[in-house]
């Protein structure tokens, strides 16, 4: 701020300046500097023409702001519904229990029942597939479900504390970073040796490694012994040695010739298994081979394209294939979802088979079956005459709205941000396509390489994650559309119960449907992306003028 | 500006009243309450807001709000002072959340030209834009110079609630104020590149 001097002489020298004039128009200046003010501008004609200036601008941007040439909507004008849900809400959350019901009863529970006939009797199927020793010992303690619900919630509570938090990417990337980490390095790495290859890494025969031990290598051999677990994300890993705990797999090649004692999880291209191994195996391989030489003490569970199994499995046998060849011995019960079966003549399952797929079984002559196979052939295609199918229907709208359900609870800004986005059909669809399109091949070019496996599992994840999501945004926006907006907890799920009806009606159009889905998946992942990107700082979107 | 004439024609004695009756449960004058206030508030999210129904969403939920929190408003204060704040807090939330409000707070001074404008100058502007045109211009503002000038001459708040709204020093206001008001000078006069780039600094 300028002095103000008083002296005649100095005033066209001594103007006060624009900001000391605005503070003493808005009385904002003390009495003092108001005085020497007003005693300059009773002087001065510059200054007083430059407040009244600023004064008549004061007015302009007042009379800018308050006049009004744009309609109040209906929508504000219209009092917002009052704290009691209506019918139509209770009718839907009814709805949605009866989904999460039929859900429950009718896919989740029998699955675990599935499961458990096939040997894998901990608790339950989540339990089972991730966190059995799968990435940290821990979680042995932690098996039942009642537990697993307290972690998730948990979970939950500290998203919503750091939901805030979220929108600085660098949050995101240490959250992501946490997450690829927990489930890339097992915490009890603590009581483990980890061993980067260089590039390659050999563990000699005679030699004895007391713990577990986790190998980072482009080529792993492991002719010694382990105490412990193996952990392995190396491209091709050969196991001779004995392995006294279990083998936790990843990798484009894994050929396992030693004895395992403990269970054998291998996710890969390719997994040949020709040692005995006392307790159970699963896997995710393209091509998996059990060797004659090969005995499984326990369960064998497979999601695989083409699958040969030569040797013995004393446990159930649950296999997820496209091809499957049966030469050796399975103990018990097997459950054969795939493309074609073949038993052969040295081939024999001791429990009742029960086999789902496109084409009748070949059974060689040979074989020997404890009970003809249950065979069923699904019809290609919808079957809309069976009230079956519109029961699945049911199951399906059930499943997503209780996921939306677990959104929207979570994460509600998010939740309104994304269908807020879905209004905008050119950018959500342009970035929808994109994403949908470039997202697996960004996926494979990362889990080509070593060290991005576990960023593009993680992305996999993720990936499909959204693709589910994508329909509940979009079915979101389709009951805001069709039920008018409303604040609240309460009628946001009235308007997701009755959106994703209407998703799912969409879904069921013969021949049309496939596409639909196409558009509405990258329709609601488009809106997801968008507002991911305003929530990280890069939106540059302005006003428009009222 | 009276905050009152955005309101309609309610007089204290009965917005007192109204208040009292929303306080004890009656869900009618709740709904007159807001019949009275959302107009203003909307045009007071237009003002801020990005889009049309970014404002009709906030509006909405603004007034959630206010039913939440009506048990602590003040009653010796003027209702629509406590109203706007309570817009005014969500709408730079929201704002804030999006990330779309980053204009540094340093810089002040040394940003603002400190010779006199020419107020012939000033004046033909004026007399030049119309009211839209205003508004247009400033929608291209940076969101806190947006928001400094419609706190004030909008709904009328004082330095303090400004200070306190946009999270800024008191003293810092008046810089806010007229640094805005050279922003959309600027932008007015055809100089919206260089608003834009501010804006563009400040996003």
């Amino acid at each position: 701020m300028s002095p103000i001097d008083e002296n005649p002489q100095d005033r066209l020298a001594e103007h006060f300046d624009e900001m000391t004039g605005l503070l003493y128009l808005e009385r904002q200046l003390d009495a003092e500097r108001a005085r020497a003010v007003e005693a300059h501008v009773a002087a001065c004609l510059s200054c007083r023409e430059l407040l009244r200036a600023l004064e008549n601008e004061a007015v302009w941007l007042r009379e800018a702001l308050v006049s009004d040439d744009e309609s109040i909507p209906a929508r504000v004008l219209a009092e917002p519904q009052r704290g009691t849900i209506g019918w139509g809400w209770i009718v839907a959350f009814g709805l949605g229990i009866g989904g999460a019901y039929t859900l429950w009863t009718g896919v989740i529970q029998p699955s675990l029942t599935q499961a458990a006939q096939a040997g894998f009797t901990q608790g339950n199927i989540l339990t089972m597939l991730f966190f059995t020793g799968a990435f940290w010992k821990g979680w042995d303690t932690m098996r039942s479900l009642p537990e697993f619900l307290a972690a998730a919630t948990l979970g939950g509570v500290a998203v919503w504390l750091l939901r805030r938090h979220w929108q600085r990417f660098t949050t995101i990337a240490f959250v992501m970073g946490a997450l690829v980490c927990m489930l890339g390095l097992p915490p009890s790495a603590a009581a483990a040796e980890t061993k980067h290859g260089d590039p390659n890494y050999t563990l000699a025969a005679g030699e004895d490694v007391k713990n577990d031990l986790i190998v980072l290598a482009a080529r792993a051999r492991i002719d010694g012994d382990v105490d412990g677990d193996l952990i392995s994300f190396s491209n091709s890993l050969i196991v001779n040695g004995h392995v006294k705990g279990d083998v936790i797999a990843f990798g484009q090649e894994i050929i396992i010739n030693g004895p395992v004692d403990g269970n054998v999880r291998a996710w890969g291209q390719s997994l040949s298994l020709n040692g005995p191994i006392t307790r159970n195996v699963s896997t995710w391989a393209a091509q998996l081979e059990v060797d004659q030489k090969a005995t499984i003490g326990g369960s064998l569970m497979l999601l695989s394209q083409s699958t040969e199994i030569d040797g013995q499995v004393g446990g159930d046998f649950l296999a997820l294939v496209a091809d499957i060849t049966i030469n050796g011995k399975l103990g018990r019960d097997a459950s054969i979802r795939g493309d074609r079966l073949t038993i052969g003549s040295t081939g024999e399952i001791d429990g009742q088979t029960k086999y789902v797929g496109r084409r009748q079984p070949e059974v060689a002559s040979g074989a020997k079956l404890a009970s003809p196979i249950q065979v069923t052939i699904p019809r290609r295609g919808p079957d809309y005459t069976h009230a079956d199918y519109y029961w699945h229907q049911v199951l399906l709208w059930g499943a997503s709205f209780l996921f939306g359900l677990v959104l929207l609870l979570l994460a509600p800004g998010l939740f309104s941000d994304v269908v807020h986005q879905t209004k905008k059909a050119g950018p959500a669809l342009g970035f929808g396509v994109l994403f949908f399109l470039a997202t697996p091949i960004a996926i494979v070019i990362a889990c080509v390489t070593i060290v991005g496996i576990g960023l593009g599992v993680s992305a996999l994840f993720l990936y499909l994650i959204s693709m589910y999501a994508a329909q509940v945004f979009f079915g979101s926006w389709i009951g805001e559309l069709l039920l008018g907006f409303s604040a609240g907890v309460g009628p946001a799920v009235g308007r997701l119960a009755l959106g994703l009806a209407v998703v799912r009606a969409l879904l069921m159009i013969p021949f049309a449907g496939g596409w639909i889905w196409w558009l509405i998946t990258a329709w609601g992942m488009g809106a997801l992306i968008l507002a991911a990107y305003h929530r990280m700082g890069h939106a540059n979107a302005q006003p428009a003028a009222a | 500006m009276d905050r009152q004439k955005t309101t309609g024609a309610m007089s204290e004695a009965e917005l007192a009243e109204l208040l009292s009756q929303v306080r004890a449960g009656d869900t009618d004058a709740w709904g007159e309450l807001y019949r009275q206030h959302a107009a203003a508030i909307f045009r007071f999210c237009r003002r801020v807001l990005p889009t049309r129904e970014d404002a009709e969403d906030a509006t909405t939920e603004i007034f959630m709000k206010v039913k939440q929190k009506l048990g602590t408003y003040d009653s010796s204060r003027p209702f629509m002072a406590w109203l706007y704040k309570v817009a005014s807090n969500h709408c730079w939330d929201t704002l804030r959340r999006r990330r779309i409000r980053q204009d540094l707070e340093t810089g002040d001074l040394e940003t603002l030209p400190l010779e006199h404008p020419d107020p012939g100058q000033l004046e033909r502007l004026q007399l030049e834009s119309t009211s839209k045109e205003v508004r247009t211009g400033l929608a291209k503002l940076p969101d806190r110079a947006r928001m400094a000038l419609v706190l004030r001459y909008y709904a009328d708040m004082s330095y303090d609630e400004i200070a306190d709204t946009l999270g800024v020093r008191r003293a810092f206001v008046g810089v806010l104020l007229l640094r805005a008001r050279h922003q959309l000078r600027e932008v007015l006069a055809g100089g919206a590149s260089a608003a834009e780039a501010a804006a563009g600094r400040g996003t």
